[in-house]
């Protein structure tokens, strides 16, 4: 053993030797050394085992409940070692106490039958050997105990049975103040009578005495048995009393005008309170024994609170505000310290949300209420006729409303669209704002496609932009407006159909045509994004690392590319040993007239794709 | 609540600073409107700062800023609304707050509509009846915009009065599906497509060009427009199942403008495949009864009769002028926050073919009705509008009647010397190889 070992070993033997008196704090410390130090759990047994068998009987019942304490609470090892030599200490120990203490060793010898936490609630605390033995002696003992018990009785005279029977007759008359209408206690009144009024009249045998005395005895156990039964329960009304008065209290509590006018109301129910408390003690110190009184103490109070509790939550008093009520709002806003500060002037200005968003919240459920079991195929009165058109329609006015506005809660800051609650309404919504983001950009001229374009200005960066001219009949007729609402749609407005095409000025009234013409757009339609992306690596031979694209004349600078390593002209392609922008070139493709654009823009399709 | 300015006293608006165009705060009650003018000289700013507030059914976002010029409209509180407004030409003291009447009859028919819409797949298809100014276009407005709200609906708005612009310069009749939220602060709606990107989803009307300023200048020229329209938009509803669900909303010519018997009347809806009529401010109950009795035949049941519109004004001709006006400019420039490039062009007088529809209350030595050739002179083009048909330069004049339309020119100038002339064109490049067709509408730049 190392030398802390030692120092913490002799701290446990000196503790050990102050437990001379049933002291929890002490039992307390010995049982944190004990588990805290597992790894000196022999030294602390041997210690323990010691001390129970060399101190003065009187003493050695606290020295057994430390072993207790400590077993229950660190388990293992300590009942291993402790189990070894159980038996002899026990034995030896019940032999020299007093019979009171012999009753409390017996006592908690039950408790370690039990199962226990610290052996995983299966088995008991120690070894079933050990307790066997334990058990076997204690029967044993306690048919000996029986018999000595009866030979140390006093030589029954008559006054001493008189006082016996005396003090019975006092204990029949307390159970029937609380029982008043319980026949057999009036009965058992009556044979205490006679049997005094026996006694005193004629000399019974001595044998008949002993006799007598002996159920006398039987008789008064049975009676404070009962008797305790009785106070434990009125402790439990007590409880229940109190619960009532402290609900009552909070009910009072809650009316914080009646509480401060009536502050004194308060008074006599904490005097009585702490009236029942005292009392209560009281009382449970006449029953139990005082090791086990803080224990009481401490279950009562958390039985209460429980009971407490639990009565009011049964009575549906409890109010658990949900994780988005305004409750938690108020108090992630007030923060703790002002939930507990009374100062109520100062609380309101600083703490509530401005008056339309709480007007705005309210709405929101009213229309949310309004709401939620509507179905407009189902509700009456919504026909097209005048009377009905023409009157007031309460469903239309409290309810149908609502669908129009607050049904659908968030309503878009930038144009005032309406969104809604559901999966769906919510994604929608974000896409809604995206493209809000995307469309502003758009307008305001994107920095970003600018640079990669090598400093080009062409008209959808800057957002230069004119109408459109209109659709021939063919053409929107067949067109959905799908193609211009979704905001998950391609950002180039331009592709495909949303642009008339001057192309076709005399099959206007042909709609096979034009539906073909429309397929080839189709086929031929690329996004932007791809043509962005094609490049061409700067040739050797290029002067100034720079091109001037044919279409738009403008110059386009070679860029270095840090992914490929390498001088490349963005957005550029080579045709025919030319070079163009990628997006001019795709344009011009797309709208020549001319009988050459199939070819082109089979060529183009195979460069860009290539 | 009580030391909220406002709260307690509404149709008092409370003005936290004097002067021209400062701030102001408003608050408008639940149930009224705000019936406001801004000249075309003038602005107004309007940004919501809580609470509901619309107008012709299309909802404002709180915290945005709108800016309204020459318009006239209201802004209608669904609920108490508190809004900031600045305008140099307006005085807060005379502000006209007043309480909306017929609003809860527009719900009732949205939801009516609404019922139809869920229960069938063939949606209504309400044609809106109306004298002047009683509110037929802002009736079909407000709908339109109550029926996209709840569910991704997209009617079709059908205008048939070539005097009002909405989504095309003025003289034409469209029919456009209303497939996303219209621009509060347009008095066309919205925008028809452009090339670039909008702040808001642009609409893809179908545009029919009658070009003559009044139906009766030409009623047999208008009727055939109204039956190529009709045609388009009868196929379309065919072909997109969406639109077919959510009906059709038919804005027609008041009823001054139609004929005695209500002929007109009943080729509308046959055209239109109307099942539902509501008339507006016809007080007169011998009119809605002939009304009704000419047209339930085509229609059934579904008639209603409304009051005119509570939140309409008396626009005067001035004012629709001012309107057609903007359209022209909008279709070439777009609006502030559309700024749209047209292309001018120099072309020689051999290079372009205009017809121009005969005008019966000139014309009236010949009994044929077919588009006569108009020679190119300042007198004649200076400042027109023109209409670019699909058809080609060298086609008869009976298929550029019929031709599709491809959009509109303006001409500039015409340069009688030098046989030139300028020509703005929405979409740049070359003139397109088409016959065009002048209209009686005039724009000086």
């Amino acid at each position: 053993m190392d030398k802390e070992g030692e120092i913490i070993v002799r701290d446990f033997t000196s503790i050990l030797e102050e437990l001379t008196f049933n002291s929890r704090p002490i039992i307390t410390t010995l049982t944190k050394i004990a588990e805290e130090n597992i790894t000196y759990a022999q030294y602390f047994a041997d210690a323990l085992e010691a001390r129970i068998d060399k101190c003065p009987p009187n003493q050695k019942l606290c020295a057994f409940y430390a072993l207790d304490s400590i077993c229950k609470n660190a388990g293992s090892p300590y009942t291993i070692y402790f189990s070894r030599n159980l038996f002899t200490l026990y034995k030896k120990t019940y032999l020299l106490v007093d019979n009171g203490t012999r009753t409390k060793l017996i006592h908690m010898f039950k408790t370690w039958m039990d199962p226990n936490d610290s052996t995983g609630g299966l088995s008991p605390l120690f070894e079933r050997s050990a307790l066997e033995r334990i058990e076997q002696f204690l029967i044993k003992a306690s048919a000996l105990h029986q018999k000595n018990f009866q030979s140390m009785l006093p030589t029954p005279t008559v006054p001493l049975l008189t006082r016996e029977i005396d003090k019975l007759t006092t204990l029949t008359n307390e159970r029937l103040k609380s029982q008043p209408n319980d026949e057999k206690l009036k009965m058992k009144l009556v044979v205490l009578t006679q049997l005094k009024q026996e006694l005193h009249r004629e000399k019974l045998a001595s044998g008949a005495l002993k006799q007598l005395q002996l159920q006398l005895r039987q008789i008064f156990a049975q009676d404070q048995q009962y008797l305790q039964d009785i106070q434990r329960q009125n402790q439990q009304q007590q409880q229940r009393t109190q619960l009532q008065q402290q609900q009552q209290q909070q009910q009072q509590m809650s009316k914080p005008s009646a509480t401060s006018s009536n502050g004194s109301s308060f008074i006599p129910l904490f005097g009585d309170n702490s009236n029942t408390g005292a009392s209560l003690f009281g009382n449970s110190i006449g029953i139990v024994g005082p090791p086990n009184f803080q224990n009481l103490e401490r279950s009562n109070q958390l039985s209460r609170m429980q009971n407490l509790y639990q009565s009011l939550d049964s009575e549906g008093l409890i109010y658990k505000p949900p994780k988005e009520s305004i409750v938690t709002l108020y108090s992630k806003l007030a923060g703790d310290d002002n939930l507990t500060s009374n100062n109520a002037d100062r609380q309101p200005e600083k703490n509530l949300p401005p008056i339309p968003v709480l007007t705005g919240i309210l709405s929101d459920c009213k229309a949310y209420f309004a709401t939620v079991n509507v179905d407009i195929l189902n509700t009456p009165n919504l026909l097209l006729s005048q009377h009905i058109i023409t009157s007031d329609n309460p469903v239309v006015n409290s309810n149908l409303i609502h669908l129009l506005y607050r049904a659908k809660p968030y309503k878009c800051n930038i144009c005032g669209k309406r969104f809604g609650n559901n999966v769906q309404e919510k994604k929608a919504q974000a896409d809604h704002l995206d493209w809000h983001f995307r469309i502003n950009k758009r307008i305001k001229g994107s920095e970003i496609t600018a640079g990669s374009n090598g400093n080009t200005t062409n008209a959808t960066q800057k957002n230069i932009q004119s109408r459109n001219w209109y659709l021939q009949d063919s053409q929107w007729i067949t067109f959905k407006d799908d193609e211009i609402v979704s905001t998950t749609f391609s950002t180039n407005q331009n592709a495909k159909m949303t642009t008339a095409s001057l192309d076709d000025q005399t099959q206007y009234s042909s709609t096979t045509k034009t539906n073909e013409e429309k397929k080839n757009l189709g086929v031929f339609a690329i996004d932007e994004k791809v043509l962005l992306k094609k490049h061409v690596v700067v040739p050797e031979s290029a002067e100034d690392m720079s091109f001037k694209c044919p279409i738009c004349k403008e110059v386009v600078a070679g860029l270095y590319d840090e992914e490929l390593g390498e001088w490349v002209w963005r957005n550029a392609m080579e045709v025919d040993n030319k070079y163009f922008h990628a997006t001019c070139y795709y344009e011009a493709a797309r709208n020549s007239t001319k009988a050459g654009v199939q070819l082109d823009l089979e060529s183009l399709k195979h460069l860009v794709t290539e | 609540m009580a030391s909220l300015p406002g709260i307690n006293d509404v149709s008092q608006p409370l003005v936290s600073a004097g002067g021209d165009d400062e701030l102001h705060r408003l608050v408008i009650k639940q149930g009224s409107e705000w019936k406001v003018e801004v000249s075309s000289d003038s602005r107004l700013n309007v940004k919501v700062k809580s609470g509901i507030a619309e107008i012709f059914g299309t909802e404002l976002a709180t915290g945005t800023e709108y800016t309204f010029k020459n318009y006239q409209f209201s802004i209608f509180a669904v609920e108490d609304v508190e809004l900031e407004w600045r305008c140099p030409q307006l005085d807060s003291e005379s502000l006209s707050i007043t309480a909306n009447t017929t609003a809860k009859y527009i719900y009732n028919l949205h939801f009516a509509l609404e019922k139809m819409r869920s229960s069938s797949f063939e949606g209504p298809r309400v044609l809106v009846i109306g004298d002047k100014n009683c509110g037929r276009t802002t009736l079909c407005r407000i709908l339109c915009s109550y029926a996209i709200k709840n569910k991704s609906y997209q009617p079709m708005y059908v205008n048939l009065d070539p005097q009002q612009a909405v989504f095309s310069p003025p003289g034409c009749l469209t029919a456009t599906p209303i497939s996303d939220i219209l621009d509060v602060e347009c008095s066309t709606w919205g925008q028809s497509m452009t090339s670039g990107a909008t702040p808001l989803h642009s609409k893809q009307p179908l545009v029919k060009n009658f070009g003559l300023e009044r139906i009766a200048q030409n009623k047999e020229l208008y009727l055939d427009v109204v039956e190529q329209l009709a045609q388009g938009t009868n196929d379309r509803i065919l072909n997109d199942s969406l639109v077919r669900r959510s009906g059709a909303l038919i804005d027609i010519p008041p009823l001054s403008e139609l004929d005695e018997d209500f002929n007109d009347l009943e080729f509308f809806a046959k055209k239109c495949k109307a099942n539902v009529v509501v008339m507006l401010g016809i007080t007169d109950n011998s009119t809605a009864e002939k009304i009704a009795n000419k047209l339930s035949p085509l229609t059934g049941s579904h008639i209603v009769s409304l009051p005119e519109l509570s939140g309409c004004l008396q626009a005067e001709d001035t004012y629709s002028r001012s309107l057609q006006r903007i359209a022209i400019r909008e279709y070439f420039y777009g609006t502030p926050k559309t700024v749209l490039s047209p292309y001018a062009i120099g072309v020689d007088f051999g290079d372009i073919m205009v017809y121009r529809p005969r005008n019966l209350l000139e014309d009236t030595e010949d009994q044929t009705n077919e588009f006569l050739p108009v020679t190119v002179t300042a007198n004649n083009l200076q400042h027109a509008l023109v209409a670019i048909t699909y058809a080609d330069k060298k086609a008869t004049p009976q298929i550029v009647q019929k031709a599709p339309l491809l959009g509109f020119g303006l001409i500039t100038e015409v340069n009688e010397k030098r046989n030139k002339l300028r020509i703005l064109l929405p979409v740049p490049g070359a003139l397109p190889n088409k016959a065009m067709v002048l209209t009686s509408y005039r724009y000086l730049e």
